[in-house]
């Protein structure tokens, strides 16, 4: 049991040393460049743990009811500590001490939410990944946009952790425990009290993931943070609420009426998300409406009654977590600074190559253009949705996604458009004299 | 002995070498050297392509010329390329087009950019790649995986209207695809429920028993797909656009292999998989191929800018290809292998000429004349790619258009005598005046650019002939008109096996219609060209 609680909970402990040692060090007034080697030694550290755990097939219960450390939340952890990682090696944050501290909060926070068995230690977990999100995006900023666009957050965020809490609740009152699994066969048991608890929990969730139509908050909390928070929001805060989601309903067959409830929710999401990402000319309002795009395809995975949701969800946010950070770092090294017009892009792939390929790798990902990963990730997603037999929605999501197809290319046509007409390359230029 | 290890090896080696080239050449810094590289290598895969295809005799042991690793085993999707009867032609076509188009484009400012070669090697790779997958997912990833080297030819060397160009073309294209995955996925779930366990292979697809409406829309949207690709009227809009925008190579590309994924699709993936739903709709099929040959033998008639009067014949032409796959008949299919090399060839060779004029006399290359006198090398060539373009006989063309319209016209007449309808019947004759056609704007533009008054020698603006190089590169696919043309007998054992079963499909009896009188292999010679 203690061998159990020091080794199985190894990572999520060198978490908590993570944040002492980093409050320790900003009071001894450490210059602040330390804070990055830190954060990235403490969490490959915590990841390497997990690797071990995961090649060893290691699984157990740490405190009855409450933890318990299964496959599952092994690989969700090690997605969540990559998401970490990659925003720690893809950005230099400009918070100092603090951005690193309230980062590591949350990914301790996540990780408590994938280990936990019961809907006490659950709850808390999704607490402590969702509030330092808030302080992380007012920190460092005077500015009035960023404390609205924050404030939003954090009264979505509460309005979903009152129905969170209200659900969590009506099931304790339904099955009279707190542990996770005593939903399902209650819900299986028929009754409107253990329905109603499942649908409070996901409306709750919903709510953090932007999931139309609880997506409002999203594209100001997006726009008015700086671009490092708002890699964060889309890549540890939306991996953590969906792998949540798994969490709970893990394999679980959903009724048919809260499956009839998901599948045109995720349908909206996907083809809303698109359509008003087409519109924008900022890039992080640009990543908003796609991260309320990308949490249509994964809820549409809870359509699933094949079995595999929790491992299409595990490829489909560790490929969209890493898509995007991986767009946002490329982003930043183009265009530095706080501006985020999209006009910025054009014709930088004649600039800074690399960087412009990288960006364009990441958006054609994102779109699921084969044989980028992200077609994969879809193709798991769509795989599992079809042989459930949702052929319908599956083509209405399809088509959907072709509309994600236009806004992605239109940015990477931007990258390679040409400036002027001497910088159109050699042979080309009578051409466009013709042309004129 | 030494074939026997060599051969196996084929395979990983050719697709290798155009993916690790395309990683190698990027890094490279622009100059003549990523150039000499680049064509070394796609010189050698012609070699080994060639090698392969003169092996190849149609009745080889399947595993001959394959590679076959796992890669998804949860799904049961397979890293699977084969050589076989159907893409042995494509094979040939896609490692002959590619160095001839560099050695074209070789004086240009572009063919010296590492980028514009890496994406040359990328596109080959992927073509290479759709054309051998046996299994369903990676031949959709294949697929979808030429559209960007593609899509980034266009944007990056095209002419003033690329950005456009590039657009319609990929949203046309991914429009037609977005269906394709859903039919890829429901083959897969079908085949994981009618035996229990996964499998995308295209063999296995095949075999599975699919419900009427289930073979309706796994036909849809393969035929969707090909028929945008192809193109086939009425989704034929991105093409004058896209053609005419591409650098030179980047038409020849498109119009000369690109193009044919199309054709392939419908081969390899649409009748096999949905036999039923394939015989079902061929009247429609065959009424909208024969629209394409003569909407597009119309529209290029009315063309004054060449580019555009080469795509519009490309329409008309593919739609042959069209016409003969769904006639369902053993002499129509072969005319559609041939047409495919050589059309693939003939537009290919158009279009290069056209480009080097252009290079040569900049934006006014439209008003170009006399080029017997002024270039007659050029002219020769020029004239020679025409001619096979229009059938004559003795060029490959006429071997195609003949073989798919005899095809055509005994399936039709056995249909018309069976009671079974004359649509057949009436698309074949409308066809056969797509051939007059055909011979009307091919020839429009050879008189125009070829023939006319130079005027006094001293008055005439120099204009470079062609060179050894680009003789020689283009003295490849003149050759492989001419064999096609000349003795098309020694290549049809090679497709003989493969297009056995495309044939069964049109002598199954469907409920709801006559069957038509059975015309198997057998029935008609072999060799059935005239003298």
């Amino acid at each position: 049991m203690s061998a159990d609680f020091l080794y199985g909970l190894l990572p999520d402990h060198l978490l908590l040393a993570l944040m002492l040692l980093l409050m320790v060090l900003e009071m001894a007034r450490v210059d602040a460049r330390w804070a990055r080697p830190v954060f990235v030694g403490a969490v490959g550290a915590a990841l390497a743990v997990l690797l071990q755990q995961i090649a060893a097939g290691y699984s157990a219960e740490i405190v009855a009811g409450e933890i318990r450390i299964d496959r599952f939340a092994l690989l969700a952890k090690a997605v969540l500590l990559g998401c970490g990682l990659a925003i720690a090696l893809g950005f230099a944050a400009r918070g100092g001490w603090k951005f690193w501290l309230l980062l590591a909060s949350m990914l301790l926070g996540a990780m408590l939410v994938m280990g936990s068995a019961g809907f006490a230690s659950f709850f808390i977990g999704i607490e402590l990944l969702s509030l330092p999100a808030f302080a992380l995006m007012v920190q460092g900023q005077g500015g009035t946009v960023a404390t609205e666009g924050a404030f939003k957050y954090l009264l979505m965020s509460s309005v979903g952790t009152a129905l969170l809490l209200f659900g969590i609740s009506l099931a304790y009152g339904s099955t009279g425990s707190l542990a996770i699994a005593a939903l399902a066969p209650a819900l299986g048991g028929g009754g409107a009290q253990p329905q109603a608890a499942v649908l409070l929990v996901l409306c709750g969730l919903f709510l953090k993931a932007a999931v139309f139509p609880f997506h409002a908050w999203a594209p100001d909390a997006y726009a008015s943070t700086r671009l490092e928070v708002t890699a964060v929001l889309a890549s540890v805060v939306k991996a953590g609420v969906v792998l949540a989601l798994v969490r709970i309903v893990l394999d679980v067959q959903l009724g048919v009426a809260t499956t009839a409830l998901v599948a045109p929710l995720a349908i909206a999401s996907i083809v809303f998300g698109n359509l008003a990402a087409l519109g924008q000319r900022r890039f992080k309002r640009l990543l908003a409406y796609s991260s309320v795009a990308h949490a249509g395809y994964m809820i549409f995975a809870l359509a699933d009654s094949t079995g595999s949701r929790s491992s299409d969800l595990l490829w489909y946010t560790a490929f969209y977590a890493g898509a995007t950070v991986l767009a946002s770092a490329c982003y930043a090294l183009l265009c530095p600074g706080d501006g985020d017009e999209l006009d910025a892009l054009d014709g930088q792939f004649h600039h800074h190559p690399l960087a412009a390929l990288g960006l364009a790798f990441a958006l054609l990902s994102l779109a699921g253009l084969p044989p980028f990963p992200g077609f994969f990730a879809k193709l798991f997603i769509f795989t599992s949705v079809i042989g459930s037999g949702h052929l319908v929605a599956a083509v209405l999501a399809f088509v959907g996604s072709f509309l994600g197809l236009a806004v992605y290319l239109g940015l990477v046509l931007r990258l390679f458009r040409a400036e002027s007409p001497s910088a159109a390359g050699g042979r080309s230029a009578p051409a466009a004299q013709a042309g004129a | 002995m030494s074939e026997a290890l060599f051969m196996p090896l084929s395979l990983p080696l050719l697709l290798g070498l155009a993916v690790v080239g395309a990683v190698l050449v990027a890094p490279l810094r622009a100059g003549a050297l990523p150039r000499a590289f680049t064509l070394g290598l796609m010189a050698l895969m012609l070699l080994l392509a060639g090698t392969v295809f003169l092996a190849f005799d149609g009745a080889d042991a399947p595993g001959r010329h394959a590679l076959d690793l796992a890669w998804m085993p949860a799904l049961g999707i397979r890293l699977h390329f084969a050589v076989d009867g159907l893409n042995v032609y494509l094979l040939l076509l896609t490692t002959l087009l590619f160095p001839v188009v560099l050695a074209c484009s070789w004086q240009r400012a572009e063919a010296q950019s590492p980028l514009y070669l890496s994406l040359l090697l990328a596109l080959q790779a992927g073509l290479l790649g759709t054309f051998l997958a046996q299994d369903l997912v990676l031949f959709f990833v294949c697929w979808e995986a030429v559209l960007i080297p593609m899509v980034l030819l266009l944007l990056v060397y095209g002419g003033a209207e690329r950005r456009r160009a590039a657009l319609g073309f990929f949203l046309y294209t991914m429009a037609g695809s977005v269906l394709f995955l859903a039919a890829v996925i429901v083959l897969g779930v079908v085949q994981h429920r009618q035996t229990g366990n996964w499998s995308f292979d295209i063999a296995t697809l095949a075999a599975l028993r699919l419900g009427g409406r289930t073979q309706l829309f796994v036909f849809g949207a393969i035929v969707l797909a090909c028929a945008v690709k192809s193109p086939l009227f009425p989704f034929h809009s991105w093409l004058p656009l896209a053609y005419g925008e591409a650098s030179p190579a980047g038409t020849a590309l498109m119009a000369g292999v690109m193009s044919k994924m199309g054709a392939y699709g419908l081969l390899k993936l649409a009748l096999p998989l949905a036999p039923d739903a394939a015989q079902r709709l061929a009247p429609l099929m065959v009424a909208l191929a024969a629209v394409s040959i003569v909407y597009g033998a119309v529209l290029a008639l009315r063309q004054t800018n060449y580019k555009q009067l080469v795509a519009y014949a490309s329409l008309s032409h593919m739609g042959y290809i069209v016409l003969g796959v769904f006639s369902f008949q053993a002499t129509a299919l072969h005319g559609v292998m041939f047409q495919i090399l050589s059309h693939g060839v003939a537009v290919a060779g158009i279009f290069l000429l056209l480009g080097l004029l252009e290079e040569r006399r900049g934006p006014v290359w439209l008003q170009l004349d006399a080029l017997a006198t002024r270039a007659p090398r050029l002219a020769v060539v020029l004239m020679l790619f025409v001619l096979a373009s229009l059938a004559l006989p003795l060029s490959s063309g006429f071997t195609a258009e003949f073989l798919i319209l005899l095809g055509a016209f005994t399936q039709g007449l056995a249909a018309w005598a069976a009671g079974a309808g004359a649509g057949l019947l009436v698309a074949a004759l409308a066809a056969s005046l797509g051939v007059v056609l055909g011979a009307t704007y091919m020839l429009r533009l050879a008189r125009v650019l070829v023939f006319g008054d130079a005027g006094p020698p001293a008055a005439r603006v120099p204009l470079a002939d062609l060179g050894a190089r680009e003789l020689a590169a283009l003295a490849l696919p003149l050759a492989l008109i001419l064999w096609v043309g000349i003795w098309p007998a020694s290549l049809m054992p090679k497709t003989e096996a493969a297009l056995a079963p495309l044939v069964a499909i049109g002598a199954r009896a469907v409920p709801g219609r006559t069957p038509a009188a059975p015309l198997t292999a057998a029935a008609v010679p072999a060799a059935g060209v005239p003298r």
